[in-house]
């Protein structure tokens, strides 16, 4: 129903390039989370999607067909904003209306349509009302109504917690995941913030500089990242990352280590004597910053998470990581599986113990 | 328990020394000595002389009603000017309003030309009236420059402000010139204040242009265009310069309006009581219209 295909998408502002190049499918029904850092034009590719800021070249398809040169308000979509951008003028019954009037639907088909998503959303005793006298979470509502009543092949979402509280954010956030599941549409969600990401998502799309870096589950994305930008852009504290003798990147996930007092209390093929410089106890797991025991004062730091609340600040310990847990990246900073280049995996195996 | 804290500070207060009392009233004295000498004292004593006969010269003589009876039963004029302003007034409010939105949205895009245009525009506001109206005596002279235009498209030429049909019609077409621009800007800006969301939203829930405008656009824009009504309603009842310069009223009485009324009794006529009657109605005139507007139009107007 909702599938769509972006074949070599461009998109440029002015003399400045955002998108290039860029292919990419999201499936029929699929919860896709597009996400990165501010600027990586993760916000300009669901614009393209949605119409509203169109590319300049490439080809667009929604549900196999080509909508590249349709109006956004004929694509089948519907939008949620990062502001809401709902009508401050209009009531709330208006604001959803709206789309209806102009797509000439019948008044009592409205009247239905409109309770029933007025009803699913919670907004039924506050449809005579004017925006300015709804809360946040409510004109957050409101937006998604809109978006609803139209019933959308695709919704389209740009960070549309992004202005509401942290306890709210996290009440809706399960309340989009449950209704992904009751509407089964496609959803594209825009997101800087990869705890959204990883929570809510099917398929993580992650870029940076307009390019895809990634596109896979959390799973996935989290256990095998591609590169080096992926590794440590999910996952918090980020993943640790060194470069090793051979000019290769070694990295390793902070919640993945073992700190033990003595050396060989467990088995890892990656050991190293560390000192703790802080401490962050935080409840149910705590974070240690370490450096390597001999490195000078201004070396990297790495960071440690552990469930285990046993080091104290300055403690010398050892910091033990075990093969599968270790991950290497070439000197591109692409990812080096033991799968698909058992020789170079090796070459980075052997250079490890060297160290 | 909310009453003993409203209590405390009150206590406090009583406490504080006169001169503490005073020192805000000190502050403010000038402009309320200003305040009471040119604008409430003048006022009071309009409605004073507006129950009395007086030439400027000899005595003031007590006449009661006498002043409004005239104004109202026995001469016609004040009725004509009366009539006249309300006609030029809804003539200017609604064509300056058209005007300068049409060229709001018009300049809404940013280019050069526009910037230019922009400025352009607000010049006549920078000018005098007075300037601004010798000019115009001169462009509607009958072998001026807009007969002239008239003549190249073998049109037959105007009379303009000779001829009691037009005259009026003339002074409206340079009280839109002049404060086209200053409102085009004024609406301009709000229009770029309108966050750009809105107009995609819009776009994404499949709206026509046209609706757009009218559902959104201009609902959005209401604060200033009901900012500008109240404006230039009560600027346009108190129209005066133009009228002076370029037609003194005539011809016939085709172009009399309030405040050249009681220019004229004042200065001319020298029944200072006649001229203050008039002054009355039309403070009663743009008081009632103050009244009206914010409390009717306040309530459709959305303020975000």
């Amino acid at each position: 129903m909702g599938q769509i295909e972006l074949k070599n998408i461009g998109k440029t502002f002015g003399q400045t390039t955002v998108l290039e190049n860029l292919d990419l499918t999201i499936k029929d029904g699929e919860f896709a989370v597009l996400v990165g850092a501010s600027g990586c034009g993760k916000t300009t590719l669901l614009r393209v999607i949605a119409g509203i800021g169109p590319a300049t070249s490439g080809e667009l398809y929604i549900d196999g067909e080509e909508v590249s040169d349709l109006e956004p308000g004929k694509r089948g979509i519907a939008m949620v904003f990062q502001n809401y951008a709902i009508y401050p003028n209009m009531t709330v019954k208006g604001n959803i209306e709206f789309g209806l009037k102009n797509n000439k639907v019948p008044k009592a088909e409205r009247e239905r349509l409109i309770a029933e998503v007025a009803e699913s959303v919670g907004l039924t005793e506050y449809l005579k009302r004017k925006p300015n006298q709804l809360s946040g979470g409510q004109r957050q509502r409101v937006a998604l109504a809109r978006a609803m009543v139209k019933k959308p092949k695709v919704f389209l979402m740009d960070e549309p917690l992004s202005n509401l509280d942290a306890k709210l954010r996290v009440q809706m956030r399960s309340e989009l995941i449950e209704l992904h599941k009751k509407l089964k549409t496609t959803f594209v969600y825009v997101t800087h913030d990869q705890t959204e990401a990883m929570s809510m998502a099917d398929t993580i799309i992650l870029m940076n500089k307009g390019v895809i870096q990634q596109q896979a589950s959390p799973e996935v994305i989290y256990n095998d990242p591609n590169n080096i930008f992926t590794a440590q852009f999910i996952g918090t504290p980020p993943m640790n990352i060194l470069k090793m003798s051979n000019g290769c990147y070694l990295g390793y996930r902070p919640e993945k280590v073992v700190l033990t007092a003595e050396e060989n209390e467990v088995e890892a093929v990656y050991k190293k004597k560390v000192q703790i410089i802080t401490r962050e106890m935080l409840g149910s797991e705590t974070l240690y910053k370490v450096r390597y025991e001999g490195e000078k004062e201004e070396a990297n730091t790495f960071m440690v998470k552990s469930v285990e609340d046993t080091f104290g600040e300055d403690e010398h310990v050892w910091l033990n990581v075990a093969l599968e847990n270790l991950y290497f990246f070439d000197k591109g900073e692409m990812r080096i599986r033991e799968n698909d280049n058992a020789e170079d995996y090796a070459a980075c195996v052997e250079c490890l113990k060297g160290e | 328990m909310e009453q003993k804290k409203v209590d405390k500070p009150k206590k406090v207060r009583t406490k504080r020394s006169l001169s503490t009392k005073l020192t805000p009233y000190a502050y403010t004295m000038p402009a309320i000595i200003l305040f009471l000498v040119f604008t409430v004292y003048p006022m009071i004593n309009m409605i004073r002389l507006s129950f009395y006969e007086w030439n400027g010269l000899t005595e003031e003589k007590f006449v009661g009603l006498q002043n409004y009876n005239y104004l109202f039963n026995l001469q016609v004029d004040f009725k004509i000017a009366l009539q006249n302003t309300l006609v030029y007034t809804v003539s200017v409010v609604f064509f300056l309003l058209l005007f300068a939105l049409i060229f709001a949205v018009w300049l809404q895009k940013d280019s050069k030309i526009n910037a230019m245009v922009q400025r352009l525009m607000f010049f006549p506001h920078l000018c005098s009236m007075l300037a601004i109206s010798t000019v115009f005596s001169w462009l509607m002279d009958e072998e001026g420059l807009f007969n002239a235009v008239l003549s190249f498209f073998d049109l037959p030429g105007l009379r303009w402000l000779n001829d009691s049909t037009t005259a009026m019609m003339s002074i409206v077409i340079i009280a839109v010139w002049k404060g086209m621009g200053y409102h085009a800007l004024i609406l301009l800006s709000s229009l770029k204040s309108i966050p750009t969301e809105i107009y995609e939203a819009a776009a994404l829930d499949n709206t026509p242009p046209v609706r757009k405008f009218f559902r959104i656009t201009i609902p959005l824009l209401s604060p200033q265009l009901f900012f500008m009504l109240i404006n230039i309603t009560l600027s346009s009842f108190k129209v005066f310069e133009s009228i002076r310069v370029l037609t003194k009223g005539g011809p016939g009485k085709s172009t009399i309006v309030l405040v050249y009324y009681i220019y004229e009794y004042a200065q001319s006529n020298l029944k200072y009581g006649v001229a203050a009657a008039a002054g009355v109605v039309l403070l009663i005139f743009l008081a009632i219209l103050t009244v009206i507007y914010f409390r009717l139009i306040n309530r459709r107007v959305h303020y975000q």
